[in-house]
């Protein structure tokens, strides 16, 4: 009555890959951006991904309690103002479990773009992010082009080439 | 037997590990990143204690990002 070997083997190397594969893997350039539709930050309506397919997209996850994601913000917008709105659009996604904290930010720094809430974290769960802030570079056909994990100031340079390069060469 | 023996001390071994490793997701770090979370929330008493710390042991200066626990970058 004693377990085949080869059985316990299995047994244990499932349960450490189980362990090890924990989460979900990140999403990478060349990889299609997942749809979503969440509720907007402002209460006004949901913010939804595909309304913007034909245009290139910079989606942004934020928190008001992460740094770098707020020196990230007004370089954004400036990206924002910068390029044709009928070629890019910035979406971002808070992610705030205490949606008040993001909105006061927001009444002292406006935005220009949609900010979708997402307190549970279902989005970045999807996304597979590992770092805060990582921001998305989607092109006109809804692929991640570009991945841009942390933000320090003088980033802004970096995304406007990636930006240009994506609506130039489409 | 015994190696039944052993399969099932293993997995309770595991059961028992797995539930002490809890990983915050970076965008579950809200209240880790408040500064009275951090371990010396006093920006300039956190930079001494460092330097004293790094000074003994003979290493690079570590410490958390910004706003305390944030784990940012």
């Amino acid at each position: 009555m004693t377990a085949h070997p080869t059985r316990v083997r299995a047994t244990l190397v499932t349960l450490a890959l189980a362990l090890v594969a924990g989460g979900a893997s990140a999403l990478e350039a060349g990889d299609r951006a997942p749809a979503f539709a969440m509720p907007a930050l402002d209460g006004k309506g949901m913010v939804e991904l595909s309304a913007y397919r034909g245009k290139v997209v910079y989606l942004d996850f934020w928190a008001s309690w992460c740094a770098p994601c707020l020196t990230a913000i007004p370089e954004v917008e400036k990206l924002r103002a910068e390029f044709p709105a009928d070629a890019f659009q910035v979406v971002a996604v808070n992610l705030d479990q205490q949606t008040t904290k993001a909105q006061r930010f927001l009444s002292k720094t406006p935005i220009g773009y949609p900010s979708a809430s997402d307190p549970k974290g279902r989005l970045p769960e999807q996304f597979g992010l590992d770092t805060m802030p990582t921001s998305y570079l989607i092109d006109r056909e809804g692929v991640i082009r570009y991945v841009h994990r942390g933000f320090k100031r003088g980033d802004g340079d970096k995304l406007r080439h990636e930006i240009r390069a994506l609506l130039g060469g489409n | 037997m015994t190696s039944r023996l052993v399969l099932a001390c293993v997995l309770a071994g595991v059961a028992l590990a797995s539930t002490g490793c809890v990983r915050v997701k970076p965008w579950e770090r809200d209240l880790l990143a408040r500064r009275d979370m951090a371990f010396e929330p006093d920006a300039l008493e956190a930079k001494r204690e460092s330097h004293i710390y790094f000074s003994k042991e003979a290493s690079m200066p570590g410490g958390s990002g910004g706003g305390g626990g944030c784990g940012c970058n």
